[in-house]
């Protein structure tokens, strides 16, 4: 295997590891200041993808369609958190989980009914030929999706150590209780993030979108990646999510090319059992074990 | 900590459940007013895919189900009775749609069976539809579905095992003999494949790589990367899903100039639609719907095809395509039996009647059925065609 082909697979598995990074960030952000896992974070990479089409076909201009989707889908994860789990917050961890999956189902079929059941197109966001590097090929939109996901890494990194909503995020997901005694609202913590990791999810499913299509059921799919990838890195922290999307996609993309394209799932998806098996924390993960 | 690792176990089972339960069943029932007599409709079953990989396909077939139940109806029904199909969305997945048969069977006890979209759906309805002894049309281009006999089973699309040879066989008439195949792991990808890999030898073409994806699969620069470098005259791609305008896509993007030559599953707009530029210069060979003129101006076919585009134009307001014509072709295949059953139709009078098909015109070809052969096309019913200014026209 010459040194561009191996250069190729692995740009190849960088670009898609970068959208499981975009999306396993979401998970990481509602966990952070929940505990639970929302598994219509999925929903929401397919909402930002779906709105952005349909803001292109009404004939708005892509960068204001993109930016619309990213808003509105914001405004679904905020309504989904009000609406949907604020009312039941101490039912416990199961229950609410069980919500977000109702959540998932509802906006699945809800995007089923308003935008039918074909896949959709968006355009690229620069189009143009792909670059070169070495002679490996990179598409453009693939560096659109690598630009954006250092920005919202870097963006959330500063949110949580220089900010006062960071503060109060890393407070909150330490203790609840103790956050709100110190004056903390948590409640709006918690929304704040739900809409934050809705935002993340959409505005993967927007990046990517020009790639691959988009369509009313690549929520699971996504969701499905994104939350492996926020599992491998180590639930609660954006780096680690980042790592583990990235580590994912590589592994993928790797065992095409040595192993078979027929195996590449099942090999990433034991390869991540292996790894939680010898360290259940993630890759960089803290240690699980609570000091008393 | 404990809290922790339980969350990560409830997280994981509730995941199985949506991967699961997620393809919610929509049933649409679509009865009609039984204005005429007070005889019973006939009831027949319809299961597509509404949701799941293959809605783009099953969607337009239910649209040309009922709109011709509709025509039908209005025109006063076959034999002085109304036709009723009920509709089951199978979600892509073989085990909904062997429960949406079930239910079709035992509770709506239907005449006929339509269905399934997919190979795999199409097959898992084996066991009850012969339990029950109940005909199927199914609308499925897999050619296990009618090579593996079965007389109640009937098929409406080419097959691979027609599709196939002739493919390979226009691949080496243009000279194009070193071949890397790209097909996905559903029923109807796999079946190809295998054909693909079977009739290679006899079609005088040498298969140089052999790359699989998934179903869903968002990116597949990694195997086309190793078909590069086995540097093939041309790639042939095996797929009836929305994966294909990323796989064209991914050979632009990896600069690399054969020619891409795919199945009848990508004879869709949203194939030239979502590959935009890629698609231009893409070859697949299939029926000769997409443009009627093939059959040649004035003939039977060309009539037949010419108004089902019309009115479906009509009705909805785009073009048909290939999918829409196979559930056509079924829905025409049973209700043009019914019409010949001679005294009260049965499940048994009516499959012994639609094995009695012989020289109907559809929209997919001629239709003549035998104990034998429960496909009943041949090589000729195929062309090939190129897209070009992102419609189709005919490869010559």
């Amino acid at each position: 295997m010459s040194s561009s082909e191996l250069l190729q697979f692995l740009i190849s598995g960088l670009q898609n590891g970068a959208v499981y990074a975009l999306v396993g960030l979401g998970f990481t952000l509602v966990y952070a200041s929940t505990g639970i896992i929302n598994f219509a974070q999925g929903e929401f990479f397919m909402l930002g993808g779906m709105l952005a089409v349909a803001g292109v076909r009404m004939g708005l201009p892509l960068p204001l369609s993109i930016l619309a989707a990213v808003l509105l889908s914001a405004g679904v994860g905020v309504a989904m958190e009000r609406f949907a789990l604020r009312p039941r917050r101490d039912s416990g961890a199961l229950v609410l989980i069980i919500i977000t999956i109702g959540a998932s189902m509802v906006l699945k079929s809800l995007a089923r009914h308003i935008f039918g059941p074909n896949e959709m197109a968006l355009p690229a966001f620069t189009p143009g030929p792909p670059v070169l590097l070495l002679g490996a090929a990179i598409d453009r939109q693939v560096l659109w999706i690598w630009g954006l996901t250092i920005v919202a890494v870097v963006g959330l990194t500063l949110l949580y150590t220089k900010t006062k909503l960071g503060r109060a995020m890393r407070a909150s997901s330490l203790s609840h209780d103790a956050a709100r005694l110190m004056g903390i609202d948590t409640a709006g913590v918690v929304m704040i993030s739900f809409g934050l990791a809705a935002a993340l999810g959409a505005l993967g499913g927007a990046a990517v979108a020009p790639l691959t299509q988009t369509a009313f059921d690549v929520g699971a799919r996504a969701g499905l990646k994104g939350f492996a990838a926020a599992i491998l890195g180590g639930l609660g922290n954006p780096i680690a999510a980042v790592v583990g999307g990235l580590v994912l996609g590589v592994l993928e993309s790797l065992s095409v090319a040595f192993i078979s394209s027929t195996y590449k799932d099942a090999i990433s998806l034991v390869l991540l059992l292996a790894v939680l098996f010898l360290r259940p924390q993630g890759l960089l993960g803290k240690s699980g074990r609570e000091k008393v | 900590m404990k809290t922790r690792r339980r969350v990560v176990a409830a997280a994981l089972v509730a995941m199985l459940m949506v991967t699961t339960v997620a393809g919610c069943s929509s049933k649409g029932s679509s009865g009609s007013a039984t204005g005429e007599g007070s005889a019973e409709p006939y009831r027949i079953g319809a299961i597509v895919s509404l949701s799941g990989s293959y809605a783009g396909l099953g969607t337009p077939e239910q649209k040309a189900i009922e709109m011709e139940m509709k025509r039908i109806n209005d025109a006063g029904g076959i034999n002085g009775r109304q036709v009723e199909v009920i509709f089951e969305d199978d979600a892509t997945d073989p085990a909904k749609a062997q429960a949406a048969v079930a239910r079709l069977l035992e509770q709506e006890n239907v005449i006929a069976v339509i269905g399934a979209t997919g190979t795999s759906q199409t097959m898992a309805l084996r066991d009850d539809i012969d339990r029950a002894g109940v005909p199927q049309v199914s609308m499925a281009g897999g050619s296990v579905i009618t090579a593996e006999f079965d007389k109640n089973v009937f098929q409406t699309p080419w097959p691979n095992r027609i599709v196939v040879p002739f493919t390979l066989k226009a691949l080496k008439d243009r000279g194009l003999v070193n071949v890397a195949v790209i097909s996905d792991t559903g029923g109807y990808g796999k079946d190809g494949h295998d054909l693909i890999l079977k009739d290679a030898d006899t079609a005088g073409v040498k298969i140089v790589a052999d790359e699989t994806f998934n179903p869903g699969d968002t990116d597949m620069t990694a195997q086309l990367t190793k078909i590069k470098a086995a540097s093939p005259d041309v790639v042939l791609m095996w797929n009836a899903g929305k994966e294909a305008a990323i796989v064209a896509k991914n050979i632009k993007q990896l600069g690399m100039s054969v020619p891409l030559v795919g199945s009848p599953g990508n004879g869709r707009r949203e194939f030239i639609e979502g590959a935009g530029d890629a698609a231009e210069g893409f070859r697949f060979a299939a029926g000769k719907i997409l443009v009627p003129e093939a059959y040649g101006e004035g003939t039977p076919a060309f009539e037949v095809a010419q108004k089902f585009i019309a009115d479906y134009s009509f009705a909805y307001g785009v073009a048909p395509d290939i999918f829409a014509g196979h559930a056509f072709d079924a829905f025409l295949v049973v209700t043009d039996a019914l019409k010949r059953v001679e005294g009260e139709a049965t499940p048994a009078s009516l499959r012994d009647a639609i094995e009695a098909t012989d020289g109907l015109v559809g929209v997919g070809g001629t239709f003549a059925y035998s104990p034998e052969d429960h496909n009943g096309l041949t090589e000729e019913e195929l062309v090939f065609y190129r897209v070009d200014g992102a419609t189709w026209v005919l490869d010559k």
